[in-house]
């Protein structure tokens, strides 16, 4: 189990509402990530510096440091080729995706996200994580 | 219920809390801005948890309401109290609405209905509905309904056609399901059937049959042959929750009455060509394709906006660019590749992706979306890194009621000890034996007590939590009314057993609203009266020992002691002498008194004069005291002394007729023996004279309606008790010690023997009745 452990991509779940933390944590998890979460963009930074993650799934509204702020926070700190971010929020009007590739984020999605669509994605942004190319 | 839901509904709770107390606060200061963001973002994150449940009103309601907080929090409009007003009637609606849910786990019928009003009026400020209606639309998907499959069959058709018949109506759908476990789904430790009961809003449940039974030897009784077909209203979330572990095994379609109809006709789909809109699962390739081009587009689109061409934005564009390009199958190396080399990748990628069949994502160390989950979520609680969130346990109050419980239990049985270690030594004389007994019962009563202790700290609630109604009401009534109302409150902090908490608010609304409908006087007669137009009233709250003292007190008119024992006088209520020697102080205290009412007019808001008496029924019911303070024309100060907590209560046993009985200790004055010959008569009433005050003693078996009358003609036992001020001797068969016992209330038939308060389970398995001494008395005075 702990070889298993050791190559399992570990994802982030950032968002405030528990709910659906708890929504994507366990879609996830069923998928084979490792999940860690984190509720707002401050405690998102402080896992990002104890942990290497393979993935950030960050919610866009939300008390402390936005969603904005956490990305760039996130992309500022790091050495090397960073984690994708995919961003999931409520706010679907024209100009919001925008903010979120300014900010460095690689996909942009509106919530509710379908559990399979979550789950694929997840793979397919992680799947060359440390393979050498 | 599926735990997405319950944590949905707990997390609800906690938001539009968060809201309301915003609203009521940004209505003072209105142009704070932190607030506004601050109710902003509850009532945003509200929204997007409902989202992920099939609440389309509740959604588009909330959206409303999120977009005027925006247009708000944007500065484009300002808030006025008219659309405080709207909001909290919004937010009053959904917690109705979530009341419905947490019982039923849908809406109420009609709720489009109230939310098409309120989200009409929400909208007006910023001008009707958005201009993007497609941005609406998307809030509410589309319904997709597909065709009907060959196993809608297995349904029951009385029921289809009801069914079909009502979807017609409500021109809804509805979700049909067919699970089919693995035949070794047992071995996995899969219960099926308690899956399928788990469905939240389940309609129809049939079990399908094998077509053939394998014959009785080949038969293995081990296997699962039957499968399931049901009907939900459940949102596509909460089954891809559900059924998480099994997608393969689940077929889903979402049918419309005509579907249903075409099929018990026996017509063919309309979508003939499209079968089975299969499963959650089943991941075509089109659509990991449309993902990847998503990402592509995403990265062209980051490359535009960011033309800066900072190294660790590259990088990451550069991966994702490749990670796509992997899942469309053209693998892409592009490392470290510059902007243009990027861009012309992603078109190549894009031009070439656009309808290709692709590979599936299979890769080594990825997970696929198929894949066996290889561990379960339950890991993660023992993973230190993760759960990087709150450190508060959220606890169901029942559980920490069932642990009380679980304390007096132990309690009963630790006093149980102490009649062993008699019975050692009385009935087996063994003197060693008992004393061993009795230092293991101190050595379990510390640690008993202990646990109590913690158990009760764990019920501590601060009054804050009974407070907190208290704004709203006081702004709602005070608009009413036209009186202009500070609210104060003090001591909010102060901790008391949530029974206690729970006990003490429609006391506090009583006096509350006594406050604002009699105390406080219009803005004009306040002026009038040489005091500032806006009155003050004050909830305050401190501990005192072993007790808490609540305080409700206004500035307003006082309490005119004259009028009031004038109008008890008319009503019968004292006597003429009374009312000429009646003191201050007495007379106010006349308005606790049942059937008193002092506005002449009775309004709406403090009911028919059930009032005052009721508040200090419920108050001595928890075994506090209530006490009124009033000075004419300065205002009136109530206050409420309870106990801090009363899950354990000390009770005084006596026995009467042979029977025991437990008599709250708190109103235990004294014991006494007073030879009968001391006893004397007052008209028809026995009476005992005691350091010169002249005590009623009522008989408690003939009270009670017990046989009994005193064996020993030469001593009599009293025990005296002070209920309302009161002194009243008890005349008993025998005194016992005093216990600490959990008082359980008296439940089913003898809810209604109101002479009793409640029952406690003594140690040595006897039931202890405890007596309700106020009504005991009155049950007492009938008799005589």
């Amino acid at each position: 189990m702990t070889s298993d452990t050791a190559t399992r991509p570990r994802v982030l779940v950032v968002d405030d509402a528990a709910t659906v933390r708890m929504y994507h944590t366990s879609l996830l998890a069923e998928g084979g990530f490792q999940v860690d979460e984190a509720a707002n963009g401050l405690e998102a930074v402080e896992a990002a510096m104890t942990t290497a993650y393979d993935l950030f799934v960050v919610d866009v509204n939300m008390p402390k440091m936005n969603g904005y702020a956490c990305v760039e926070a996130l992309r500022s700190a790091t050495v090397g080729t960073p984690a994708p971010v995919v961003m999931i929020s409520t706010e679907d009007r024209p100009g919001d995706a925008d903010l979120a590739y300014r900010a460095g984020a690689n996909l942009y999605l509106v919530k509710p996200v379908a559990g399979d669509r979550l789950v694929r994605i997840a793979g397919m942004l992680t799947a060359q994580r440390g393979v050498p190319a | 219920m599926n735990p997405l839901l319950s944590q949905f509904l707990a997390e609800a709770n906690d938001l539009l809390a968060q809201v309301d107390e915003g609203l009521l606060q940004l209505e003072q200061r209105p142009g704070d801005a932190e607030l506004v963001n601050e109710v902003f973002r509850g009532a945003h994150t509200f929204k997007g948890s409902s989202g992920l449940f099939d609440f389309p009103e509740l959604t588009r309601l909330t959206h409303a309401a999120e977009d005027l907080l925006d247009a708000v929090r944007a500065g484009k409009l300002a808030l006025d109290s008219g659309m405080v007003d709207d909001l909290l009637a919004a937010f009053d609606l959904i917690r109705g609405w979530l009341a419905h849910v947490t019982a039923h786990e849908r809406l109420p019928v009609g709720a489009g209905t109230d939310a098409a009003l309120l989200i009409t009026k929400l909208r007006a400020p910023i001008g009707g509905e958005p201009v993007s209606v497609a941005a609406h639309a998307a809030a509410v998907p589309p319904r997709v309904v597909d065709a009907a499959p060959e196993w809608l069959a297995w349904f029951d058709a009385d029921w289809l056609s009801t069914t079909a018949a009502w979807l017609e109506t409500t021109s809804s759908t509805m979700r049909f399901l067919w699970y089919t476990p693995d035949t070794d789904c047992f071995f996995r430790a899969e219960d099926p059937l308690h899956l399928v009961r788990q469905v939240p809003a389940l309609e129809h449940l049939g079990a399908v049959r094998p077509q053939q039974w394998p014959p009785v030897d080949d038969y293995d009784e081990y296997a699962c042959l039957i499968s399931f077909v049901f009907a939900t209203r459940a949102a596509v979330g909460e089954l891809e929750y559900l059924f998480r572990y099994v997608q393969d095994q689940v077929q889903v379609v979402e049918l419309d009455a005509d579907a249903i109809t075409r099929h018990l006709r026996g017509e063919p789909p309309l979508k003939a060509e499209e079968p089975v809109h299969v499963a959650v699962t089943e991941v075509a390739d089109s659509e990991i394709a449309a993902d990847a081009r998503a990402v592509l587009s995403a990265a062209q689109r980051s490359l535009e906006l960011r033309p800066d061409d900072e190294a660790v934005h590259l990088r990451s564009v550069c991966h994702a660019v490749s990670a796509a390009a992997y899942a469309l199958g053209v693998p892409t190396v592009l490392t470290d590749a510059a902007r243009p080399a990027i861009l012309a990748a992603i078109e190549r990628l894009l031009a070439e992706a656009a309808p290709a069949p692709v590979m599936p994502l299979t890769p080594s160390g990825a997970p696929a979306t198929t894949a066996a989950p290889a561990e379960a979520p339950v890991a993660r609680a023992d993973d230190p890194s993760g759960q990087v969130g709150t450190k508060v346990l959220k606890v169901d109050q029942e559980k920490v009621d069932r642990l009380m419980e679980l304390v007096g239990e132990l309690n009963v049985a630790k006093n149980g000890l102490t009649f062993l270690a008699d019975a050692a030594e009385e009935e087996f004389g063994s003197r060693v034996l008992s004393r061993r007994i009795k230092d293991q019962y101190s050595g379990m009563h510390r640690i008993a007590e202990e646990l109590q202790a913690a158990v009760m700290d764990v019920r501590m609630l601060p009054l804050s939590v009974a407070f907190n109604r208290f704004p709203r009401l006081v702004r709602d009534l005070s608009r009413r009314l036209g009186k202009t109302i500070e609210l104060v409150t003090e001591g909010e902090d102060t901790m008391a057993d949530k029974d206690v908490i729970e006990a003490l608010g429609d006391p506090l609304v009583h006096l509350v609203r006594n406050s604002l409908d009699h105390g406080i006087e219009t803005p004009d007669q306040r002026l009038a009266a040489g005091k500032p137009g806006s009155a003050k009233l004050t909830l305050a709250a401190v501990a005192d020992g072993d007790a808490v003292i609540v305080e409700v007190s206004d500035d307003g008119c006082g309490i005119d002691p004259e009028r009031v024992k004038r109008k008890a006088y008319e009503k019968g209520l004292i006597s003429e002498e009374e009312l000429e020697t009646m003191s201050d102080v007495e007379a106010v205290d006349l308005v606790f008194r049942a059937g008193f009412s002092t506005a002449d007019q009775v309004s709406d808001l403090s009911g028919r004069g059930v009032g005052m008496d009721a508040v200090r029924a419920s108050v001595e019911k928890l075994g506090g005291t209530v006490t009124m303070r009033s000075r004419l024309g300065h205002g009136t100060t109530t206050r409420l002394r309870l106990p801090l907590s009363m899950a354990v209560t000390q009770v005084m046993v006596v026995s009467v007729a042979g029977q025991r009985f437990g008599i709250p200790v708190d109103l235990v004055v004294e014991t006494v023996r007073v030879p009968a010959a001391e006893m004397g008569r007052v008209l028809h009433q026995e009476v005992v004279v005691m350091r010169g005050e002249v005590i009623p003693v009522i008989d408690l078996a003939r009270a009670l309606d017990m046989p009994w009358s005193p064996e020993d003609p030469t001593d009599r036992r009293i025990l005296v008790v002070s209920v309302n001020g009161q002194r009243v001797g008890l005349l008993v068969e025998q005194f016992h010690r005093e216990v600490d016992v959990i008082l359980k209330p008296m439940e089913g038939l003898l809810a209604y023997a109101d002479e009793f308060s409640g029952t406690a389970l003594l140690g040595d398995g006897l039931v202890l009745l405890v007596l309700n001494m106020k009504e005991v008395l009155g049950l007492a005075a009938r008799v005589a």
